[in-house]
């Protein structure tokens, strides 16, 4: 059992509450993401579990083991480092057989192990290479690699594929989960990338200014944020104040872009909005648009591109909104 | 896990532990000895300000006090107005031989200062070689002797500290700034004067009080050119030797007023200079300035007259060597005889020159590295008072220092005086801040994810330190051994005040030869130290290149 615990955790720099009393469960063999802007503490929590920053309040077990006050070497918890730190030092199989001298694992043991990460990560007959030899993507598979090998409780990431040119990001993150999934090793994975969060993950916790916003599953995120900071961070949305019946205070509704629809297209029941087109934003797949209601507000949607469509700045045009997927938010 | 200290302050805790230890012992203590020794009366037993009131009451002292603070400021000022230009030109004009010339300006680093005012009296004075030619031409000839001497020896041997900084200031500059003064209106040459220069300033302004500090606490130039002219470390060193109450009072005033002022120097350079970096972004260096014909011509003249006039009276002492000398008096024979004196007579101090700069540099290595890396990595009070105690032996003449460790250990629990480790361990302190900031120079430039990298795959700190900041320091510690045995090899003041019996180095050698007028000798000491000096640096150089280790 190798689920984590963190409990009522915190960590202050100066002023700065980086990590405010948080609490998780990550249950074993979960991919588990800490999705937040730049800034919020995701390193700081990570750097927490790993060992590597003191605790100021809570704790963390592994296990049902607490493991806050464990020496970072002595924890058991493979790490993949933002800008890999692969020993410049050592070849590609060195740096894989790193952890496993440590332990003294024997050395017949090590080659066939260091063979079989290596051929995890598709850099079978890489061994030899030195890292200053490899492309990045090449030696974020080694930094994997490596801390694989060890056959780790737990895998931790921090921000692993933000080095990398956009395609290989996309490639890389399925790669990363696949692997995760064969075999079973429970992987606490951070980004700022909503979209990366949502491809990877089995659940997200949405981190804000040191403090959790939202833990749940993408979709569950994506389609019910709980506040205005985890709606907005998680794609576009349209945020508008509401007035809900038997309730004297306003409350703010999000209803995300592809909610609307142009009126011909939409069931004859989801209610109308007249609205003049703004401007207009053809992404390839999807076109995007910002129309202006009567009363000012500016109301975002995005549609599917179809030949049919044709559609220019300034007309009068009307959308209509499906009422099931406006969401209320704190 | 008892221990309250928490596991990864460990060991950079331990690391410190060690080493304030070590300094404690070798550093604050002989440095408290000679404060308190200058407090107290000739007997030691009463507490007095009379050793400063007898001292500062005299004008021979109050004298020397304003002349070493006199040569170092013209010193300061001259090694600046030599230096600043030729760093603007080896920067940003089109110079032949570029290279030649900063790997030859970089040699006075490493080559003995007194060797070059020794060079200087053979060459310009009383009975010098020169001195001689031009008395029978005609020429009258006035002496070398005194402050023109020293403040030209100190120009001639301290530039690079100002010209090195100074080159990679000027190199740092972002081209876009003066591109935007210009775009203003601002011609080529007034650009220079009022955007580039300041930005460098404090660059200059650095390496000039270094050159400050350095000019204080010398010992070996002013031995050879002051003559009669009172200065601070020959005369602490003088009543030093000639002290003969059981508490050095005298030379502990002078030695704690040397102290003061260099520390008082090295706060202004870390307080006013730390902070005013004028933070630049250049992507790449600025590219050369375009210069007629005549300028050219007069920078390229003027950047090889100042790097090989510096390495002049150096390469004169070699080939002054191979001739025969007759007590002081020089035959123009080649002869080597001087080198034959040498290896005969004085193999054993050529032998313990070489041993306590291996045993010195080796130490200062095992000390430097670590303490290195803790001031480095390590951002906390016990990691910031280590830094400043580390840095402390800059601030210390090499005499003062030698003074304090006689003080210390001539008796009481651990007596030293009289064998050889003294002199090591002297070296060791006066070089574990070059040391450090080197070492700490490198460990900035590795990543500490490395570290935790190494630690999360089961290392502990320790192991990560020996296996993986250790290997990747390896070119950097490589070239600072190599540069602390080079000048522990050439070290005077604190060996002349420390050395005994059969523990006497080349400096030694070459120190007596100069006060009984045996020429002969000390010149062939000086080309070998030159030699011994040169090889290292040589064999580093290539090794480096051979293994790409930098
Ligand atoms: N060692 C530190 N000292 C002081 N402040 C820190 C330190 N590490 C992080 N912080 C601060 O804590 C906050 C969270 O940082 P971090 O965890 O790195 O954020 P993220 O990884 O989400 O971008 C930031 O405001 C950062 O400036
Ligand atoms: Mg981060």
């Amino acid at each position: 059992m190798s689920g984590i615990v963190i409990a009522g955790v915190s960590r202050i720099f100066g002023t700065v509450r980086a990590v405010d009393n948080i609490t998780l469960t990550v249950a074993q063999g979960e991919f588990f993401t800490l999705l937040g802007p730049s800034g919020c503490g995701k390193t700081t929590l990570l750097r927490m579990i790993a060992g590597f920053s003191d605790l100021d309040g809570g704790e963390i077990s592994i296990g049902g083991q607490r493991i806050d006050k464990l020496a970072a070497h002595r924890r058991d918890i493979g790490m993949v480092f933002q800008n890999y730190a692969v020993f410049p030092n050592l070849s590609v199989a060195g740096n894989v057989a790193y952890g496993l001298k440590a332990r003294r694992v024997p050395p017949p043991e090590i080659a066939a192990r260091v063979e079989e990460a290596l051929s995890l990560v598709q850099l079978s007959g890489f061994g030899d290479r030195q890292p200053h030899q490899l492309s990045g993507g090449q030696l974020q598979r080694v930094a994997i690699a490596r801390a694989l090998v060890i056959r780790p409780q737990v895998l931790l990431f921090d921000e692993p594929l933000s080095n990398l040119d956009a395609r290989l990001r996309v490639s890389m993150r399925g790669e990363i989960r696949a692997l995760q999934k064969s075999l079973g090793i429970t992987a606490i994975y951070v980004t700022h990338d909503q979209e990366e969060a949502m491809s990877v993950s089995d659940r997200i916790a949405m981190m804000n200014a040191g403090r959790l916003e939202q833990v749940g599953a993408p979709v569950e995120i994506y389609r019910k944020p709980a506040t205005r900071f985890a709606a907005e961070f998680m794609g576009t949305t349209n945020l508008v104040e509401a007035r809900m019946l038997g309730l004297a205070a306003p409350v703010s509704v999000s209803l995300r872009p592809e909610a609307l629809r142009f009126a011909e297209e939409a069931p004859a029941d989801w209610p109308r909005l007249s609205c003049v087109v703004e401007s207009l934003e053809m992404l390839g797949p999807i076109t995007r648009l910002d129309a202006r209601l009567a009363n000012g507000t500016t109301v975002r949607m995005a549609t599917l591109d179809t030949p049919s469509l044709s559609v220019q700045a300034g007309q009068a045009v009307t959308l209509a909104y499906d009422p099931a997927r406006l969401t209320v938010v704190a | 896990m008892s221990l309250a200290i928490p596991y990864r302050q460990r060991l950079p805790l331990g690391i410190a532990a060690l080493a304030f230890a070590f300094l404690g012992l070798f550093l604050l203590l002989p440095l408290f000895q000679v404060f308190s020794a200058s407090f107290l009366d000739s007997e030691g037993t009463a507490l007095t300000f009379a050793n400063y009131t007898k001292m500062l009451g005299r004008p021979f002292y109050r004298t020397a006090i304003v002349n070493t603070l006199e040569i170092g400021a013209a010193a300061t000022i001259i090694t600046t107005v030599l230096a600043v230009p030729l760093a603007f030109a080896l920067a940003r004009l089109p110079i032949p031989g570029k290279s030649a010339i900063l790997a030859m300006a970089s040699l006075p680093l490493i080559l003995p200062s007194f060797v070059s005012a020794y060079a200087l009296v053979l060459l310009l004075g009383r009975s010098g070689i020169v001195t001689q030619w031009l008395q029978a031409h005609g020429v009258a000839f006035t002496s070398i002797y005194g402050a023109g001497g020293i403040v030209t020896v100190y120009a001639l041997t301290l530039y690079p500290y100002v010209l090195l900084p100074t080159v990679a200031a000027f190199k740092a500059v972002d081209v876009s700034m003066e591109e935007a003064a210009q775009n203003l209106g601002s011609s080529p040459a007034r650009t220079v004067w009022t955007v580039t220069l300041p930005i460098v300033m404090p660059a200059i302004l650095a390496g000039g009080l270094l050159v400050l500090i350095e000019t204080l606490e010398n010992f070996g130039v002013p031995f050879v050119l002051a003559e009669d002219m009172p200065i601070f470390a020959v005369e602490a060193f003088k009543l030093f030797i000639g002290e003969t109450a059981p508490n050095p009072s005298s030379a502990g005033v002078l030695g704690v007023l040397l102290i003061l002022t260099t520390a008082a120097v090295l706060l202004v350079q870390r307080r006013f200079l730390g902070a005013r970096r004028f933070a630049t972004n250049a992507r790449q260096a600025p590219p050369q300035l375009k210069i007629g014909r005549g300028l050219q011509a007069l920078a390229t003249f003027y950047c090889w007259a100042v790097v090989i006039l510096a390495l002049v009276p150096f390469f004169s002492i070699v080939v002054l060597s191979f001739l025969e000398f007759r007590g002081p008096v020089l035959h123009p024979h080649f002869s080597l005889e001087n080198f034959s004196v040498l290896f005969g007579r004085h193999v054993r101090p050529l032998l313990n020159t070489l041993i306590f700069a291996t045993a010195a540099s080796l130490f200062v290595t095992i000390i430097g590295v670590p303490v290195g890396y803790v001031v480095t990595r390590y951002r906390s009070g016990v990691a910031s008072l280590l830094d400043v105690v580390a840095t402390l032996p800059f601030a210390v003449a090499g005499t003062v220092l030698a003074i304090g460790f006689i003080v210390s250990f001539n008796s009481g629990p651990l007596i030293l005086t009289g064998g050889p480790l003294i002199l090591v361990l002297a070296y060791t302190v006066r070089k574990v801040p070059f040391a450090v900031r080197s070492a700490s120079a490198i460990v900035h430039q590795i990543d500490a994810s490395l570290e935790e990298a190494s630690i999360s795959l089961g290392r502990s700190p320790l192991q990560t330190f020996l296996r993986i900041v250790v290997p990747l320091m390896l070119g950097g510690i490589l070239s600072g051994l190599v540069l602390s045995w080079v000048t522990v090899a050439s070290e005077l003041s604190a060996t002349v005040v420390l050395y005994s019996g059969p523990w006497s180095t080349l400096t030694v050698v070459m120190f007596q030869a100069l006060e009984s007028g045996g020429a002969g000798i000390a010149t062939a000491a000086a080309s070998f130290l030159i030699v011994v000096s040169l090889l290292p640096i040589v064999f580093l150089y290539r090794l480096v290149r051979r293994y790409e280790l930098s």
